[in-house]
């Protein structure tokens, strides 16, 4: 140890200790940022895996019409347990992993601030995950009628009636949500104290900005879905009536609380992505970020906006004429910062001398993909329209142009950045190049082909269909198993990195610029032991 | 890395008791939100 001022002089002894300690017990207590970085991201792997499986089964299902495989109510219970494992147990998970890898790194700081509430952060994870799939195994055992079958929305009063994996996923959610919290929370004071001398706040690197305004739209939004979950525990179990007609309570009111938190929640999935993409840019185009404080300001912005447009989600539930105007005009209005966003991307790449390595392929797709769900979401937001769209499988399409295309390839551009940074080794660019092309081309595979369906009228969460939508199914479930299997190249590659492979550089790529290029590769245990002065 | 340009012992334990503060407002905010649903009267 360095005789330098270092976090660690004045915390914990479980921090001071945790590195010498070997096997489980190391990770169990571990309060280092970046050992609970890794364990996030392995974490959002392995769910990631586990979600795409049960949609596969969906997508097999679906390939041709009528019921093939299972029972509408197994269906039921693989779509909304898929949704919810990927959102709160893989893109969130992943988001957060970032964080802990990259904002210490990033803005100069020792470590977190609060590193024994990072660590259990993320151990609150695994039991959640277990709570919200038990149910499906415990039904094996003849115990229960299996796991939530509500989607993953939990709308009042299917949600009421429900089994018991509803309360499972009642109480899982609780839990993913105490995590969220931490972890933001952690975030932000990491954010607002440890930065070091001289960088201020308008020279944070933007992925930590982006990850600021999601952390507070957590905390500001978590614990009115909590609420929620909360008061339909009641209903379900100690005579109260908030959701239920018959008691003088109000279904509705559960769509209002719920997208109180949903919508801001896509945000919450993509505020980090937001922020990473433009380094990405920068770095593989060897020019400065275009119009930083534009993209602070927008990210401020959406996130502002974010918490006022949530009930573009049921349109079509019934509301007074002005309540659909102005929650109409206020979601598209949303679309103005975000449109800043991509211009100022495709202005970071403008007559830069680009290289074409796997992040920014990416990146790139990220940038064309995620555009689509952009212009889908302003035909959505469409009052007249959306009475034809609502609950279609154009919403689906819309929404995994913007959580798959937007958020999980998003997340895989940030591994790709990154890797070499943290494992020392660099990856394989061959394998990178043969996982972006199948990505792209089997994820427009699986999604193009549903908004035509979603047109031409065919209904989400529906197990069997008319026999008008047969050969779209039939595309997009033989894309959704080559998208699937696609993945695994990705696992493969991240594996064989972490094991060995080319040294990297401290820098590891050309045109890398940032504070955690200067630390070696991978980084020491303690990242940095004396903060560094930025001008 | 022997000139330390960045925080002393005491700066870093001043920011970290900080952090611990604006932590448990933080948490305080998150609670309050998810208390006031069950106070807050709907008529
Ligand atoms: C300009 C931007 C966007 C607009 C105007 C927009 C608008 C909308 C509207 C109006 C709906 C409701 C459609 C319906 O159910 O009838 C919707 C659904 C959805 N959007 Fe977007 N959206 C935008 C961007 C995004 C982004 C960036 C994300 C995610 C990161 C996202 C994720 C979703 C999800 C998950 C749903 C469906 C939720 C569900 O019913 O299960 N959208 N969008
Ligand atoms: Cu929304």
């Amino acid at each position: 140890m360095s005789t330098a001022p270092s976090l660690e002089h004045d915390t914990s002894h479980g921090h001071h200790a945790a590195p010498y300690q070997g096997g489980v017990m190391r990770w169990l207590t571990t309060t280092n940022h970046k050992d609970i970085g890794t364990m996030y991201l392995t974490f959002a792997l392995i769910m990631f895996f586990i979600g795409g499986a049960m949609i596969l089964a969906v997508r097999a299902e679906l390939f041709q019409p009528g019921l093939q495989l299972m029972q509408p109510e197994f269906f039921n219970q693989l779509i909304g347990v898929h949704a919810l494992v990927m959102i709160f147990a893989a893109l969130m998970p992943a988001a957060t992993g970032f964080a802990n890898w990259q904002i210490p790194l990033m803005i100069g700081a020792p470590d977190m601030a609060l590193p024994r509430i990072n660590n259990w952060g993320f151990w609150l994870l695994p039991p959640a995950a277990t709570l919200l799939t038990l149910p499906f195994i415990l039904a094996l055992f003849g115990v229960g009628d299996g796991a939530v079958a509500t989607g993953w929305t939990l709308y009042a009063p299917l949600s009421v009636q429900g089994g018991m994996g509803v309360d499972f996923a009642i109480f899982s959610i609780h839990i993913l949500g105490i995590s969220s919290i931490l972890g933001s929370i952690n975030i932000i004071v990491t954010i607002f104290n440890l930065r070091a001398p001289g960088m201020t706040m308008m020279k944070l690197p933007l992925f930590a900005w982006g990850w600021l305004i999601t952390a507070f739209l957590l905390i500001a939004t978590i614990p009115v879905l909590a609420g929620a979950v909360t008061m339909l525990l009641t209903d379900r179990h100690f005579g109260t009536h908030f959701f239920n007609a018959a008691g003088g309570g109000d279904p509705i009111l559960f769509q209002h609380l719920f997208w109180f938190f949903g919508h801001p929640e896509v945000y919450i999935l993509l505020l980090p992505i937001w922020g990473l993409i433009p380094h990405v840019l920068g770095t593989f185009s060897r020019k400065p970020i275009y119009g930083y404080k534009a993209q602070v300001y927008s990210f401020i912005a959406i996130g502002l906006l974010s918490v006022v447009v949530w009930a573009h989600h049921f349109f079509t539930a019934g509301m007074p004429v002005p309540a659909l105007l102005y929650f109409m005009y206020s979601t598209m209005f949303i679309s103005l910062p975000l449109a800043v966003l991509f211009f100022c991307w495709v202005a970071t790449m403008w007559r830069g001398a680009m290289s074409f390595e796997t992040p920014m392929l990416f990146a790139q797709g990220f940038i064309v993909l995620f555009g689509l769900a952009g212009l889908t979401g302003l035909v959505l937001a469409d009052v007249a329209a959306d009475a034809q769209y609502h609950h279609s499988y154009f919403v689906v399409a819309h929404f995994h142009y913007a959580l798959f295309a937007g958020g999980i390839m998003g997340v895989m551009t940030g591994v790709y950045y990154w890797l070499p940074k943290w494992t020392g080794h660099m990856f394989s660019e061959t394998l990178g190049k043969w996982h972006f092309w199948l990505t792209v081309i089997s994820f427009n595979l699986t999604f193009m082909p549903q908004f035509f369906l979603g047109l031409a009228g065919m209904p989400r969460r529906i197990p069997d269909y008319a026999l008008q939508f047969v050969e779209f199914n039939a595309i997009s479930t033989v894309g959704a198993f080559i998208l699937g299997f696609s993945q695994l190249i990705f696992a493969y590659n991240v594996y064989k990195c972490v094991k060995g492979g080319k040294k990297a550089t401290d820098k590891v790529w050309e045109g890398a610029d940032g504070l955690e290029w200067d630390l070696s590769s991978p980084p020491p245990h303690h990242s940095w032991e004396v903060q560094p002065v930025i001008k | 890395m022997d000139s330390p340009p960045g925080f002393t012992d005491e700066e870093l334990a001043r920011r970290r008791a900080m952090s611990r503060r604006l932590a448990w407002i933080l948490g305080a905010v998150a609670l309050a939100i998810y208390l006031v649903g069950f106070i807050y009267y709907r008529p």
